[in-house]
């Protein structure tokens, strides 16, 4: 009961982890990052979303310092990026999408071969990991399943007890089961101390009850940066329903980002604070003849919203898919 | 005390957390006095994040519903009965309105409507008829 009184030390502090600044990535002809500015407090759980190939790898390479920006700047730990030096990746633990691990080694001579890299390894806390995600330390690496693989690069990111945790889709080859085990033991480690975590992924279900922050990316470009608190109560989907007239062919009023129907049914997304909102709904009550019954929108369902176009014309609303 | 919320609901988690803890503050179910699990136990019950847990237990607090002193457990205040009230009627307020809505889109009249809701209080319900009735 006494951790109540940890309400008073919020975990939350100005100091920024990561910092981006007008960074743009290039390969060739091709635009990877575009004009990223943002910057991750400390004690952040970020959930880094968007669609596929939309810049999220690239963008946690710059991170790691793995990449560096054709212009801008990337700071980590407040220091730039290309001059990252090993006392900061000591702070750093990273799964990479697509592992690719000693596979001639037995796992525990893996884990104590890496370990050897780290001052602040901590032999309990990886048996501990192993053990709890059923991962056996006799066999061989190239012959785990991609399961067993993710499983152990999770545990190879947090057993020198990291502060900034970098996971690019971990959680894509494991089992259901296998994920809510790893979702507990990251809620449990930030939990426990000061740390700051970023994770991309598709999963959408299962990192919406531990992610406070969204970061969405479109083509390179950052198209929400928010708290997911503040992003799911900036919208909301709207089923309204006629008493009688037929309804509008097109709604042109502010706010409406999206819309389908009938003359009889529709729904429509709107973008405002509650406030906002509330006043739209009373307006739009006193113009037409409807009802209007309003919901909330989950994160999987506002991705469609976050990955859309930036501007909001109503008349995009029906040229849209 | 139980709480149970949908973290994939489009409605936040903390909102979820702060409803349920004022529904159960006005029904009397969480008496004056009562001790709230700390943040962390309810975040690791939940599968939450922690902050989650005490942006909702600080919006209570700040409403005056839940009390905090330095050391102990956060508990739930005392509350007058003028608010006890207000917060009842709120509750219901808030559960009756899309039974209204629904009664006005199937042409329901309000005298039938109200005769319906009279009927509702005086039953038992028993879920598991009601779910098939």
């Amino acid at each position: 009961m006494r951790d109540v009184t940890s309400r008073d030390t919020p975990m939350l502090t100005a100091e920024s982890v990561l910092s981006f600044t007008h960074v743009h990535k290039s390969f060739k002809s091709t635009t990877a990052l575009s004009d990223v500015s943002l910057e991750v407090p400390r004690g952040t759980i970020v959930g880094l979303v968007g669609r596929n190939g939309c810049g999220k790898t690239t963008l946690l390479h710059h991170v790691t310092g793995l990449m560096l920006p054709t212009s801008g700047t990337c700071t980590t730990f407040g220091v730039s990026t290309n001059a990252l030096g090993a006392r900061e990746h000591a702070r750093m633990g990273v799964v990479h999408q697509h592992a690719k691990l000693l596979g001639w080694m037995r796992v525990e001579q893996l884990l104590q071969y890496i370990a050897t890299f780290y001052e602040s390894w901590d032999v309990s806390l990886s048996q501990q990991l192993t053990d709890r995600l059923q991962l056996s330390r006799d066999g061989k690496v190239a012959e785990l399943s991609p399961g067993n693989v993710q499983k152990l690069s999770l545990v190879l990111a947090l057993s020198h007890r990291p502060e900034l945790l970098l996971l690019d889709e971990p959680l894509s080859d494991l089992d259901p089961t296998a994920r809510q085990d790893v979702l507990a033991i990251l809620l449990e480690y930030f939990s426990a101390r000061e740390c700051t975590i970023v994770i991309s992924s598709h999963l959408l279900h299962d990192i919406e009850p531990m992610v406070n922050r969204i970061i969405c990316l479109e083509q390179g470009r950052v198209t929400a940066n928010a708290d997911l608190d503040t992003l799911k109560e900036s919208y909301a989907e709207w089923i309204v329903t006629t008493r009688g007239t037929p309804l509008p062919l097109s709604w042109s009023e502010p706010g409406i980002v999206r819309a389908q129907g009938d003359a009889s049914q529709a729904r429509l997304i709107v973008r405002g604070e509650l406030a906002t909102r509330e006043s739209l709904r009373v307006s739009m009550a006193s113009r037409y003849d409807i009802d209007i019954e309003s919901r909330a929108l989950n994160l999987e369902r506002l991705f469609p919203v976050l990955t859309g176009d930036r501007t909001t014309p109503p008349e995009r609303a029906h040229a849209i898919r | 005390m139980l709480i149970l919320i949908d973290a994939n609901h489009g409605v936040p988690a903390y909102r979820q957390i702060v409803d349920q803890l004022r529904f159960q503050i006005a029904s009397g179910r969480l008496p004056a006095g009562t001790e709230l699990p700390s943040t962390r136990a309810l975040a690791q019950q939940l599968g939450i994040n922690p902050m989650t847990v005490s942006k909702a237990y600080g919006l209570l607090e700040a409403e005056g519903l839940l009390r905090h002193r330095p050391g102990l457990a956060l508990t739930v205040a005392p509350q007058s009965v003028a608010q006890v009230e207000e917060e009842r009627e709120a509750r219901l307020r808030a559960a009756l309105e899309p039974a209204a809505l629904a009664a006005r889109q199937l042409g329901l009249s309000k005298t039938r409507a109200v005769a319906l809701f009279r009927q509702l209080l005086s039953e038992t319900p028993v879920a598991e008829e009601n779910a098939d009735a």
